[in-house]
């Protein structure tokens, strides 16, 4: 079976990123607290100009804050810790001595890492700021139902893409990484572009409007906010379909290039010493 | 006119030159300057052979192997591994090599050595079978019954290498890549490693390729040696030919109960240290044959003992590497 070793680098990923059930619980207190931060200050934003039309509401902005938050792992932050250390060990050359497509196989063991810490968080954090804070009689704070059955399978499409082409992003640092030798590139620049750009900072429906089309445009609107905006049924410009297409595209035009980068730095991958 | 690059081969190489760019100053603008790692070597292999790759650090024997391993690609020259091109079709090669690097881990920290085996038979896709059958056999005669579970962060480095070497033939490859597979290795471990792969070669003909700063490993293993240095291929013959050429000189050794006489010896034979009640002289046994030398200084009074013997390996490839400027 050809795609057995890719399922292997995916599997095995996978149960790295759920081994570590602490950091879990530790990160969703962090992100409870900085979503529960983020959510007053838009209550007193919101509060003081009543007037102001938003193009979100203020609902739908703790709404996307929730879903950012729980989806904060999700972010190309750097590259795949494995490929960090490999780089730094020296068994990176191992990784070239495997029958395998290298690409793929990266991706595969990118891709598993994302959701393996993705996915625990964002249920836990899902049922913990939707259901368990109505109960609690905090139900203007929580977290908002889908607008509807199709915007959920639509997004939930979306959201699929999204982590595809995040883990894609990756492939770009875990390259940068064996280029470098070294993992701290790929963080100081996957960091911060991640955070900004994804609109895990300010949500990129709410910058000023003449930027607003440009950040849609670039490929890091592609992970959470363009789900997250057709979960909320907000207006996109060009509609659902420009959306999923914009995801598609950076999809392909990622991965076309970043095989190549990855061709040329494999043929030029001088790995030093013994 | 050239021969075409043999067949019957595992290993052929002609011509093979590497040239590394190094940039220099580390700024965009930085000049860069060439360095010749490799100048232009040539050998083969045949199947089923043990051959030794030696010489000092940085001579170029890295980066032969990476280039035969398919993880380098060289500026010129040709090579095929069981015909194969290695940088060119490296994954139908890869699939046919195993290589350890003594220096670097191939198995993951978090996973116990089972586990780590189970993951590369899903990698190289051997069947249940073969992967059983392979484990069991690598398990025994590599001693790695009690380690199995055991996660490799948790292995003294003998095991590990074993553990290793183990995970680099679990698929059954046809030539056998080992870069320092003794380093930082105690005697029982060493010798363990160097009895595994001489059965590995006598039972199922695996070729193998050993690089190593230990002589012994090459005395023990290698059917051959190839010496390089300054990215030349200095010498390629089977280890004894090399000690006949560079050192065939002896060593006597005199001990007395007194101090040593002054004594005047044969032509050959030069007297090189002298301690309150030893004497050690150094002879070529072409000029002077031992059974004469020792006659000659046999009723010297007050001798005790008379050892003759070789140089070590050790020496004979220090004076190896200073003949040629290594």
């Amino acid at each position: 079976m050809i795609l057995r070793p890719y399922f292997t680098a995916f599997g095995l990923q996978w149960k790295i990123g759920l081994r570590y059930r602490i950091a879990v619980v530790a990160g969703l207190v962090a992100q409870m607290w900085f979503g529960a931060v983020t959510l007053m200050a838009y209550a007193s934003v919101y509060h003081a100009a009543p007037d102001v039309q938003a193009p979100l509401s203020l609902r739908q902005a703790m709404t996307y804050t929730w879903i950012q938050q729980s989806l904060f792992t999700l972010l190309p932050l750097g590259c795949l810790p494995a490929i960090g250390d490999a780089a730094r060990t020296g068994a990176i050359v191992y990784d070239l001595l495997r029958p395998v497509d290298m690409w793929n196989w990266w991706l595969s063991a990118s891709l598993a890492r994302l959701l393996g810490n993705a996915v625990p968080r964002a249920v836990l954090l899902a049922c913990v700021a939707g259901p368990l804070a109505m109960l609690m009689g905090l139900g203007a704070w929580s977290l908002a139902p889908p607008a509807g059955l199709a915007a959920a399978i639509l997004a939930l499409m979306s959201i699929t893409l999204g982590a595809f082409l995040s883990a894609t992003i990756v492939m770009w640092w875990n390259i940068l990484t064996a280029r470098t030798l070294s993992p701290l590139g790929s963080y100081a620049v996957g960091t911060p572009l991640a955070v900004l750009l994804s609109g895990m900072l300010l949500p990129l429906p709410l910058y000023p409007d003449w930027i607003r089309p440009f950040l849609l445009a670039q490929p890091f609107a592609g992970i959470t906010d363009i789900p997250i905006r057709i979960y909320l049924g907000t207006p996109i410009p060009g509609g659902v379909v420009t959306g999923l297409g914009l995801q598609i595209f950076w999809l392909s035009a990622l991965t076309l290039l970043g095989r190549l980068w990855m061709r040329q730095t494999v043929n030029r991958l001088e790995v030093q010493g013994a | 006119m050239q021969t075409p690059l043999s067949s019957n081969d595992a290993i052929t190489v002609r011509d093979l030159q590497k040239i590394y760019r190094i940039r220099e100053g580390g700024s965009w603008r930085g000049k860069t300057r060439d360095i010749l790692a490799l100048n232009g070597i040539s050998f083969s292999i045949p199947k089923g052979q043990i051959a030794g790759f030696i010489g000092p650090n940085g001579a170029g024997k890295s980066t032969a192997i990476k280039i035969l391993s398919g993880i380098l690609r060289p500026s010129s020259g040709e090579v095929r591994v069981n015909g194969l091109i290695p940088w060119a079709n490296r994954v139908e090669h890869v699939a046919r090599i195993g290589v350890v690097f003594g220096q670097r881990t191939q198995l993951w920290w978090d996973l116990s050595v089972g586990e780590g085996l189970a993951l590369l038979r899903d990698i190289y896709g051997v069947d249940s079978g073969r992967f059983a059958r392979n484990r069991a056999r690598l398990a025994d005669a590599l001693d790695l019954g009690g380690i199995m579970d055991q996660s490799v962060r948790q292995l003294s480095l003998g095991q590990r290498m074993r553990a290793e070497i183990a995970a680099s033939l679990i698929h059954d490859p046809d030539i056998l890549i080992l870069d320092e597979p003794t380093i930082g290795l105690d005697a029982p471990s060493k010798l363990a490693v160097r009895a595994f792969v001489h059965e590995l070669c006598r039972d199922r003909g695996t070729t193998v390729l050993l690089t190593t700063h230990d002589m012994h490993d090459i005395e023990a293993l290698a059917e051959r040696v190839i010496v390089i240095g300054h990215g030349r291929i200095l010498a390629d013959s089977p280890f004894e030919d090399l000690r006949t050429t560079t050192l065939s000189e002896r060593i006597l050794e005199l001990d007395f109960n007194g101090t040593p006489p002054e004594l005047t010896l044969p032509t050959g034979a030069t007297e090189t240290t002298r301690t309150p009640h030893s004497l050690t002289i150094t002879f070529d046994p072409h000029q002077i044959p031992a059974p004469a030398l020792v006659a000659h200084v046999g009723q010297l009074p007050g001798l005790d003992d008379v050892r003759v013997s070789r140089p070590s390996i050790d020496e004979i490839i220090t004076r190896f590497y200073a003949d040629h400027a290594a």
